[in-house]
Order: C-alpha cells, then structure tokens, then sequence
C-alpha cells in the first residue's frame, strides 16, 4: 500500500491499464466525429448531440474547434475533457510561432496533445482524457492536406479519412468501401459530400445535427451552415433514392418470365 | 532617439516609426519596422531598450492572438490598449521592468471610430487625437496643434505627417532614415509610402 | 492511508467509460430545488424555489438560491450550497479581473467556460469529489446580447432559450417547451417562469417565501439592470400570475 496506488492508472497483473482502456469507452459513448482527406482540402465533420428544442444553437459551444489560424479539431468523448485539452493546444500553437517565428506543423500539434494526454496515463492522482481527437490542417506553406489522431492512451496516428465516436465502426467501413486512397475527393465540394454521406450512416436527424468545417490551404477554414448541410444531404438523399429505384427496377426486369436473364436460363 | 508619431484623423488612425536601428554612434539598419499587428484592427508602435521592444510587442501580439482563437472574437483597440497597459504596470513592479513606450492605433467596429492611444513604460495610458514619444513630440506638436483637425481625411492628415518629418528632419541633430507609415481603417492594416 | 486510497479513487472511469462520481452528484442535484430560467426578447427571468423555510427564517437578508457574479450576470444555483459559494467567489474575483484587464464587463460565455473549467478539474484530478452544483447563467454582453447558459458538475455546459435545473427538470422542461415563443417578452417570461414552478412544485401551493426572483432588462435608457425581488414583489407577482390569491395572502399576513 506504500503510494503504490497513487496513480490511478497502473497496470495489471495481466498487463492492462484499465484506466486507459476505460477511457477509451468514454470515447466510444460520445458522438461520432469525422475526418476526410481531399487532394486539396481537409474535412472535419460531426455528430451535434440531439439538440433539444429550447436550447439557444448561437451561443451553444461547437464541437469543431479553431486551434489557431491553420488548423482545426473535432473531438469525440466528454465535453469538458477537450475544452481542456483544446485549451492547452491553443496555448501551445501561439507559443510555438512567439518562440519559433513559424505556426506549429499539424504533426507538431498532434504529438504535443497526444503528450499531454499520454501524461495523464502517468501521472498520480489523475485520470486520463476521455477524449480522442481528429486534427486537422496544413502546414506552413505547404499544400499537402494532414490529417492526425490521437486517443486517450497518448497513441497518435497519421490519417487518409478516420472517424472516431460512438458507431464509429459503421462509418469507417463506409470509408473503407467508398474512400479511395489513390484517388481521393477533387474537389471540396465532393470531400464534404462524402464526408456528410458518412455521417448519415449513423445520424438519423440529418443535417440540424451534423457540423462540417472545411480546411483548405493559407489558413482557409469555413464552417457550413445548417442550410448549406442541409443542401447536401437533400443531394444525398435524392440519389440514395434514385438507385433504390434503379435498383427494383432491375429486379422487376429479372423477375419478368419475357426476359430471362442468362442466370435463370442456366438453371 | 526613435521617432514614433500617431495621427487620428476622421476615419483612420496613421502611425509613423522611423527607419533607423542605432547603436552608440552607428546606424545599423535604415528599413526597420517598429510596429507589430496586434489584431485585424489594431496596430502598436513602440520605442525603448531594444529587445525589450520587439519581446514585448511580440508577446502582446501572441496573446491577442490567443484570445481572438479562442473567443473567435476581435477585442476592440479600447480593450487591447487596457491588456497592454496592465501587462506594462505589471512590469513597472518586477524585478526587471520593460523599458517600452507605445503608441495603439486602432479602429473599433462597433462605434465606428478611430482610436489611438499613448501609453508609457510606466503604465500611464491616454487617448489622444495625436501622439508621440521620446523627442518627436517636441518638434512636431506645435505643427500639429496649429494644423490638425479631427475632421481631416487620411490625405490630409498623411500630408500633415509629411510636414512633421519635414521639420524633424531639418532640426534634429541626427538622421533617423525617414519614416514607415501605416494607417488603420475599417478596412484593417494598410502601409503607405515611407516618408524620407 | 485507507482514507488516501479512497480518495484518489474519487473519479476515475468505470469499465463502462462513465464517470459515477459525476452521475452521483448530479444525482443528488435532481434532489434539489428546482431553478428556473426564461429568455425573453427584452429580459431574463431566473426563477428558483428554496427548499428550506421557517417562520423564523430572515427573508430579505439570505438568498440561497439566487447570487450577482457581476453588473451584468446572475446565477441561479440548483445543488449543495457550500459549493455553489465557493465558486461564485471564484467566479466574482475572476469577473473584476477581466474588467480591471480589459476595461471591460466580461462576455458572459468566458465566465462561463471558466467555471465550467473549474468543474472539469474536479472530475480528473487532486484526488477530490466534485462540486455538487448546477448553474443557470443569465447575463449580458455586446456580442450576442441576453444569454442564457447551463452548467453541471460534469464540466458541460449548454446554451438555452429556457431552461431549468434541480428537481423536477424534466417535468418543468416539457411544460416550458410547450408554452415558450421565441417572441415572449419579459412580461410574459415571469409568468412562465412562476407557473412552470408552481405546477411542478411538490408542495401544494407555491408560497413567497418559497420563492427567490431576480430579472435583468436594459431600462428606457439603453442601461442594464439586475434585480433580485423582495418577498412582498414576490408575492405581487404571485398575485398577478395568479398562484397566490388576494385572501390567502391576508391570512398569511396575520399568521
């Protein structure tokens, strides 16, 4: 009992530390949060937790935020954790430029959050961050889009598009079926689309709870507004229908004993 | 012997700092630029021990930075120059002081109105329709009390800057390589021609 | 060092990813007396129902559910007490340091953050349990004008148009969702603010010394004014909302 147990997190006999891998569930109960890579651009999109009627949305805190002029983060978890952890990366950003005369790399800044939440693993009297987190950006004069993850554990991965949050495992077989590595979204325009079209797979409200933050390089950082989500998921919607349609229509054209397909002759 | 000097006139605030980087008797550099953007509307010049002026200036900077990033909100020059005032009276009681007099010019959007203000290394603030530190303000504030109106256009009070360098110039025992100037409107930072 | 072990183990997560200690206090929230807050086009209206009273108990001279953090935010606080004073003295000293900084009032949202961060603290780390209090935030400020903000032990905090906290919240929720209008003026906003809280009182009737009251409107002048209400207003309001009739009041009076 000798301050062996002033950590909170420490491993156990079989070699886990709980703590972390607890955290890690607060992450999954949290709302889901994605990142696309583009050739030119870097979206962040998210699940808004269900808005309730009265709540005032002008003055309601985002779940993307500006870290500083070039980069972003979306967050999936508990809310007060990443006010924290945000804090401390902004911090960090305008420390960097006023040390170095130059905005912190987007792996700078990972490595720098993913450290403090690694500290919080081991440190007495502390639990770890409930957070992951999803930054994205460019670099100084750079146009190569970036996009990094870090989790509760301090553990920090480079990203082509990841999503993270509650149903996570959903979307990210939708990115793993409908993202292509080599041939990522041209325009901004199509890299929002698919990043909204992700989302749908697990927000059912539509467009009043997705938030969409665009990065594009010089430090071009734009927030869509409800209407303009809400545009693109009406599009989404649209052709979601028009391939059903198509779908049944080829399925009645089977079915019909005047045209028997090859398949059916065969049997 | 740096020349700061700060004009506001109808709908901008202009600042002028001399080119000149000296030490003892030697001129070092002849383009410097002694003033830092401390917001999209507001502009600080500043004069003193050198280092301690650039330190300074590029502390404040990072920490209107830091406040616009986190608010997404731009504070307004009234609120940046109180920051500033409190960090410089922070400093008049520490062990070793930032010896820095600067001038704040800013536009505030909300009323609409340029804003300029004066504050020492002491912590003494003040809003002024023109201002100066160090020995520019002896030469030029005749001119500028027989010939300034707040009314004036940024022309007009650009050429009444001119005229101060022109007798700055003609009276001052030493060069200080012409003067930058910059003006603050609605727009944001802009430079205009040096004067020489 | 039993106590030691105890302690540090206040807030850590449970294998399910949740914080209990923070469920628990805010658990023990839903036991207190409910607060109210209604935004209007003109005003705000805090409302709130104390849970202790006494004949004996000095009316004019002890909030408890009511407090000034500045010239321009009230707070209404639903929880423990103790807890909510040491974070409205954190909260007072925090306000005059930002006008003393910037010569200005401080934006409602940064108060509120900086208590929300505060809070956070307390869920991740030195080893203590949670400040038991929720907060409604009414306040006003340049950039986004009358602002009503919630804030619970958890460290979240929330925008609102009307809100409540403490016991009965979600009764009082659902009747406020019926009867808000984005175009209620403040007027109608104490009303709605005391009927919500007599129909989900749990005592039968909701009686002045039960209640605290306070609204912030700008005057004819453009200037912004806080007012915590007396008993004897209170019971006024009462009156004219129709809660308290005239003759109950009599006989109060000769009690």
């Amino acid at each position: 009992m000798s301050g062996y147990d002033r950590a909170l997190s420490i491993f156990s006999p079989d070699g886990h530390i709980f703590q972390v891998e607890y955290a890690a569930e607060a992450v999954k109960r949290g709302t889901c949060a994605v990142g696309i890579k583009g050739k030119q651009c870097v979206v962040l999109g998210c699940e808004r937790r269900s808005t309730l009627k009265l709540q005032d949305t002008r003055i309601t805190p985002s779940k993307i935020s500006r870290i500083d002029n070039h980069v972003v983060l979306s967050f999936s978890g508990l809310n007060a954790d990443s006010r924290i952890l945000i804090e401390k990366a902004r911090v960090e950003a305008q420390s960097h430029r006023l040390t170095l005369e130059d905005p912190v790399t987007i792996e700078y800044l990972t490595r720098y959050v993913a450290g403090v939440q690694q500290r919080y693993t081991q440190s007495g009297g502390v639990r770890p961050f409930g957070v992951s987190t999803l930054i994205a950006g460019f670099d100084p004069r750079d146009s190569t889009p970036k996009l990094y993850q870090t989790e509760p554990s301090g553990i920090y991965s480079a990203w082509t598009a990841q999503t993270i949050g509650r149903n996570s495992k959903t979307v990210r077989e939708f990115l793993e079926k409908n993202y292509n590595r080599d041939d990522p979204p041209a325009s901004v325009n199509d890299c929002v689309k698919l990043t909204i079209k992700s989302l749908l797979e697990v927000v059912q409200t539509g467009a009043k709870n997705i938030e969409i933050t665009v990065v594009e390089p010089d430090s071009k950082i734009a927030t869509l507004s409800s209407q303009e989500i809400g545009k693109f998921v009406e599009e989404i919607e649209r052709e979601k229908q028009q391939s059903q349609e198509e779908h049944e229509k080829k399925k009645k054209s089977a079915s019909t004993p005047a045209a028997p397909t090859p398949a059916t002759a065969a049997l | 012997m740096d020349i700061i000097l700060g004009i506001r006139v109808q709908d901008s605030v202009i600042l002028a700092t001399s080119k000149a980087v000296t030490r003892g008797i030697s001129i070092l550099k002849d383009s410097d630029d002694k003033t830092r953007q401390l917001s999209p509307h507001t502009l600080m010049s500043f004069t003193g021990e050198s280092g301690d002026t650039v330190q300074f200036a590029e502390y404040i900077q990072a920490n209107m930075q830091l406040y616009s990033i986190r608010e997404a909100y731009e504070l307004s020059p009234q609120a940046v120059s109180s920051f500033v005032r409190q960090e410089l009276a922070k400093s008049i009681r520490s062990r070793k002081p930032y010896q820095v007099n600067v001038l704040i010019g800013g536009y505030n959007a909300k009323t609409e109105k340029p804003e300029l203000y004066q504050i020492d290394y002491l912590g003494t603030k003040v809003e002024l329709p023109y201002a100066a530190h160090g020995y520019a303000g002896f030469y030029t504030f005749s001119l500028l009390d027989r010939h300034y109106r707040p009314d004036m256009n940024e022309e007009e009070g650009y050429s009444l800057l001119k005229q101060c360098i022109q007798e700055l110039n003609k009276r001052m025992p030493m060069d200080f390589k012409g003067v930058i100037v910059k003006v603050v409107d609605k727009n944001g930072v802009r430079q205009l021609d040096d004067i020489e | 060092m039993g106590s030691r072990r105890y302690d540090s183990r206040t807030t850590i997560f449970s294998p399910e990813g949740r914080l209990y200690q923070v469920e628990y206090a805010l658990e023990s929230i839903s036991h207190a007396g409910t607060a109210i807050g209604v935004m209007a086009t003109d005003g705000i209206v805090l409302a709130a129902e104390r849970k202790v009273t006494s004949k004996l108990l000095e009316q004019d001279t002890s909030t408890e559910k009511l407090y000034r953090l500045n010239d321009k935010i009230t707070v209404a606080v639903a929880g423990l007490t103790a807890d909510a004073e040491i974070l409205i003295n954190t909260a007072r000293v925090y306000a005059q340091n930002y006008l003393k900084t910037y010569n200005e009032d401080i934006p409602v949202e940064i108060l509120v953050k900086r208590l929300s961060d505060i809070k956070q603290g307390y869920t991740q780390h030195g080893g203590l349990r949670p400040f038991g209090v929720s907060f409604i935030y009414a306040g006003y400020d340049e950039r986004y004008g009358y602002q009503l903000y919630t804030s619970n032990p958890s460290g979240n905090y929330t925008g609102w148009k009307a809100i409540s906290v403490g016991a009965n919240t979600s009764a009082a929720q659902t009747l406020l969702q019926v009867d808000y209008k984005d175009e209620i003026n403040l007027e109608g906003a104490i009303d709605l603010a005391l009927k919500t809280l007599s129909k989900t009182s749990d005592s039968s009737t909701l009686t002045y010394d039960r209640v605290e009251f306070a609204t912030i409107q700008k005057d004819e002048k453009g200037d912004l004014h806080q007012k915590v209400y007396k008993p004897q207003e209170i019971q006024e309001l009462l009156v004219a909302a129709g809660i308290t009739k005239k003759d109950d009041d009599d006989e109060d009076k000769e009690d």
